[in-house]
């Protein structure tokens, strides 16, 4: 049949734009992972290793991008703050978003309305979000310094974005309320497939509340639930646009995700080589989750 | 018009065979029904007459002309589908109209065809309607217009009327009977009731396992039935099914024996019908086994036997009664009993 | 112990409690930077609540020296070039994902997907040097190519997630009565997943409005887009926050639109159809 051919020329543009745009893209930085090219001294990349000239025994030469990352402290640093925002940003927005499911999923005219509320944070520019929240957390006359007048005083002082820890906190915050509305929508979805049946008969039967819900309801939302944790690692783990609009990194590197690092290393320092390399390493995790969240698409079907 | 010759077809998917070397020729305006349970290639059968699945071996004829190679829109066929397969987004009419559309009859002919058409199932006044403003009868009868409104050479059905309640099916299973006649047109029927089998077949293809376990006139089907697996799914109580020893001509159960006549076969299933059994008193009977149920179906009566590890289902007559637990005799005659050689799943014939 | 009713009042209380404030959580931020585009710089310092409106902030961004009309006109442009180039493709090649079995249509699958989760910077990076090169860097030409790496991806996924939901019986329907493969697209599929292709494709207009990190990096001035353009507002006294905030509204306000439009679908997208 004709079918035959007629599917594949149907693929054939899309993935003819996939593989230009993000593919090709991928193996170059690949590639370039193993050259030197800082862009403002150089028109073009040097290779790190030639055989003739190093011959096999520095063949490390070829990995000296890999190794400069690994020795340098920022970069671990980096990995530090990617880390800790990361499991603090996916506990707290999943915890909470899970919570605000359960509370909004029975319906009615007031959660309804609150429902839809819960789609703008999502449609809203992240370095909107950023300078948005800059803006409140400013020491003068920003919306915490308002809100702490009034309710804590010794807390109205304290300038957020100037402290290690307390930046974290804003930046985890931003995040937080940037994704906790979405991932709620998407666990709603979730429950609204839980079987009424088994949790009616499960009360029948003689649980209570809470017992229905670990019973009952958390099994069957569990896929739900797993989807909602990968994805949201796999964004975190990419956050840049708040990292830039919010704290730009600091201060002193508090606040500097990996993706920031990189950005800063390719197009501050213009380094090419070396951004690419650390690319890579973050490329790695990202490779396993994505994987993991594969497993858990293809399973359902 | 034209007659449907299967060659030696199969079809799997990887190592799964949905249907194994079937071969099979549907007569000119004859209405065969492909009956079978789920799973059992049916669908899958009827689907490579359409075009819609390629046979992995074997060939296809539609008349004369070999139709393998031949996309579905050229194989002049019309499709009943299970859920009917209507666009959403057309009206009625239009719904009908589209195969003239796509087939370039010329459009001065379409408002007259459609209108005709729709007048034989009775859908003249909703020809303006959405399909989702119709009932299921309605929607039924719109894909049913749709396949008769360009006189196709083979009419393909696959459970067109499972989706409707048992009222409806009883009806549209009349009418669908009377339009073939009327249109005397090949069909091929996909359904897993084998009472609608029965009604609308001139032959049925018993299908099992992708292969064609028997392929008869109901007639045949029901009283001549050639294995086990036919005997079994054919028949509402279904056949009793015992298993015993066939020896000098005796068929033995550890309860009762029955004289069949047969050669010899160590390890064989007798098989009666519920009406062909008859309840007696125990004295006088072939055997006698204990009431395990007892039910009320209106025109007759079902009274369940247990004996050791079999039950036989036997029908009686509308005033029957009797209690649970109570012993009952059954008569058993030979002449109604079938008797097939276990191993093989085949009917011993005298 | 409580009697039942009484337990049900204070649980229905603290439920509508812990919902309201979460509703106020959520509208806070949103709320702030409402109010900021609408005071004077004097009351943002001052932090009040009760202030006279203006809309003076709104004829200042869209003078030189911010001309945010231009961005305004960019991030349009370069959203809906994206979204034109990038829907008609992922549709077709949805449809044929969603209907054959094409041999190593796991691994197109799978590759495809897994450049939705690797960091955008690795992307970008190639990109730059290119178009250093080609001497196309700040167009909006560029933009809309590093864009379609991020809106392919998932508008092929999320339309691949409509078209299985359409039953097959229909399609099938039409291929009997005569149409051909192409005739099936037009009059039967295309009809009836046309919501679905819209909502992708508003969908993917969103997220190449607020796509910031290609932007911030390919484009430097004549091609600088909203989210990018926020950047811009400053002045010697320090961060002109009235003017963010207006600005913010322009960016904020359409998408909120588009995104009301389509909210039903909204997660569905995001999740690229794993949760349904």
């Amino acid at each position: 049949m004709r079918d035959r051919h007629l599917k594949y020329l149907f693929v054939l543009p899309a993935l003819i734009v996939v593989a230009s745009t993000a593919i090709w893209p991928l193996l170059q930085s690949f590639y370039l992972s193993f050259r030197e090219w800082k862009l403002n001294r150089a028109r073009e990349s040097k290779a790190l290793w030639d055989f003739e000239y190093d011959g096999w025994e520095n063949i490390t030469y070829l990995f000296d991008n890999y190794l400069q990352a690994v020795q340098d402290d920022l970069m671990w640093n980096a990995v530090q703050v990617t880390s800790i925002f990361t499991v603090a940003s996916v506990i707290l927005s999943v915890g909470m978003a899970l919570g605000l499911a359960l509370l909004l999923a029975p319906g009615g005219k007031f959660r309804l309305t609150v429902r839809t509320m819960l789609i703008l944070p999502f449609a809203m520019s992240p370095a909107l979000i950023g300078v948005s929240w800059r803006f409140m957390f400013q020491p003068d006359f920003g919306l915490f310094k308002a809100f702490f007048d009034v309710l804590f005083p010794p807390l109205a002082d304290v300038d957020w974005l100037g402290d290690p820890i307390l930046a974290m906190i804003a930046l985890v915050g931003s995040d937080v309320w940037h994704f906790t509305p979405f991932l709620t929508l998407v666990f709603i979805g979730g429950l609204a497939t839980v079987p009424k049946d088994a949790q009616e008969a499960a009360t029948i039967d003689g649980a209570t509340s809470w017992m229905v819900f670990r019973d009952v309801t958390l099994p069957s939302i569990l896929p739900v639930l797993a989807v909602g944790i990968v994805l949201k690692s796999i964004f975190s783990l990419k956050m840049f646009d708040q990292v830039y609009m919010l704290t730009n990194g600091g201060p002193a590197y508090a606040t500097q995700t990996l993706a920031h690092y990189i950005y800063f290393n390719g197009f501050k320092y213009y380094d090419m080589g070396y951004a690419s390399a650390v690319s890579y390493m973050l490329v790695i995790p990202m490779f396993g989750l994505t994987w993991v969240y594969m497993k858990l698409v293809f399973l359902k079907r | 018009m034209a007659s449907v010759k299967l060659e030696n077809i199969s079809k799997s998917w990887g190592n799964v065979t949905a249907v194994k070397n079937i071969s099979l020729t549907i007569q000119d305006q004859e209405f065969l029904v492909l009956l079978g349970p789920s799973g059992c290639g049916k669908t899958t059968t009827m689907r490579m007459i359409a075009g819609l699945e390629e046979p992995s071996k074997g060939n296809i004829f539609i008349g004369e002309k070999r139709v393998n190679d031949e996309l579905p829109k050229d194989r002049d066929v019309a499709m009943v589908f299970q859920n009917y397969g209507l666009y959403p987004h057309m009206s009625v009419y239009e719904n009908i109209r589209y195969p003239l559309k796509v087939r370039k009859v010329p459009k001065s002919l379409h408002e007259n065809l459609v209108r005709k058409t729709a007048q034989k199932v009775e859908l003249e006044d909703l020809l303006n309607r959405r399909p989702r403003e119709l009932s299921g009868g309605q929607r039924q009868r719109v894909a049913l217009a749709r396949a008769i409104v360009r006189a196709p050479t083979v009419f393909l059905m696959d459970e067109p009327l499972s989706n409707l309640d048992a009222k409806l099916r009883v009806n549209m299973r009349a009418e669908l009977k009377h339009l073939q006649h009327e249109l005397k047109i090949t069909t091929i029927y996909v359904t897993h009731d084998q009472i609608e089998a029965m009604t609308l077949a001139d032959r049925v293809a018993v299908m099992d396992h992708g292969i064609i376990s028997q392929l008869d006139s109901p007639e045949k089907i029901y009283n001549d039935p050639a294995n086990l697996f036919v005997a079994g799914f054919i028949g509402s109580p279904s056949m009793n099914l015992v298993k015993g020893e066939l020896k000098e001509g005796i068929f033995k159960h550890s309860n009762f024996s029955v004289k069949v006549g047969l050669k010899e076969c160590s390890e064989a299933t007798l098989g009666v019908r519920p009406e062909d059994l008859e309840l007696t008193n125990p004295e006088k009977a072939v055997c006698s086994g204990r009431v395990y149920s007892f039910e009320l179906t209106g025109e007759s009566t079902l009274v369940t036997l247990q004996f050791e590890e079999d039950r036989l289902t036997v029908r009686g007559h509308n005033k029957y009664r009797v209690e649970i637990d109570e012993i009952v005799g059954v008569n058993i005659f030979p002449e109604k009993c079938y008797i097939f050689e276990t191993e093989t799943q085949q009917r011993l014939r005298r | 112990m409580l009697s039942r009713p009484a337990r049900k009042q204070i649980n229905d209380f603290l439920q509508f409690f812990l919902i309201l404030s979460a509703a106020v959580f959520i509208m806070i931020p949103i709320y702030w930077i409402i109010s900021g585009a609408f005071k004077q710089q004097v009351d943002i310092f001052q932090l009040k609540l009760l202030f006279t409106p203006t809309l003076e902030n709104f004829k200042i961004i869209f003078k030189s020296p911010y001309n945010l009309l231009d961005k305004l006109y960019n991030s349009t442009v370069v959203a809906f070039s994206t979204v034109v180039v990038a829907i008609p493709l992922a549709t077709i090649a949805a449809y044929s994902f969603s209907r054959f079995r094409l041999t190593g249509e796991r691994i197109m699958f799978v590759m495809i997907l897994s450049t939705q989760f690797v960091p955008a910077v690795v992307i970008v990076l190639p990109f730059f040097i290119l178009f250093r090169d080609l001497g196309i860097l700040d167009t909006k030409l560029s933009l809309v190519l590093v864009n379609l790496s991020l809106i392919m991806p998932f508008a092929i996924w999320m339309i691949k997630g409509f078209i299985d939901g359409i039953p097959l019986d229909t399609e099938e329907a039409a291929l009997v009565d005569g149409s051909n493969r192409i005739q099936v697209i037009k009059n039967v599929v295309l009809p009836m997943a046309l919501p679905g292709v819209i909502t992708a494709a508003i969908f993917c207009f969103i997220l190449a409005w607020n796509e910031f990190l290609f932007a911030v990096i390919i484009t430097t001035n004549k091609a600088v887009t909203m989210p990018v353009g926020l950047s811009m507002f400053h002045a010697e006294e320090g961060v002109l926050w009235h003017l963010i905030s207006a600005a913010g509204i322009m960016i904020m306000l359409p998408m909120f639109v588009l995104a009301t439009l389509i909210q039903k679908h909204f997660v569905q997208g995001m999740t690229m159809g794993a949760v349904r």
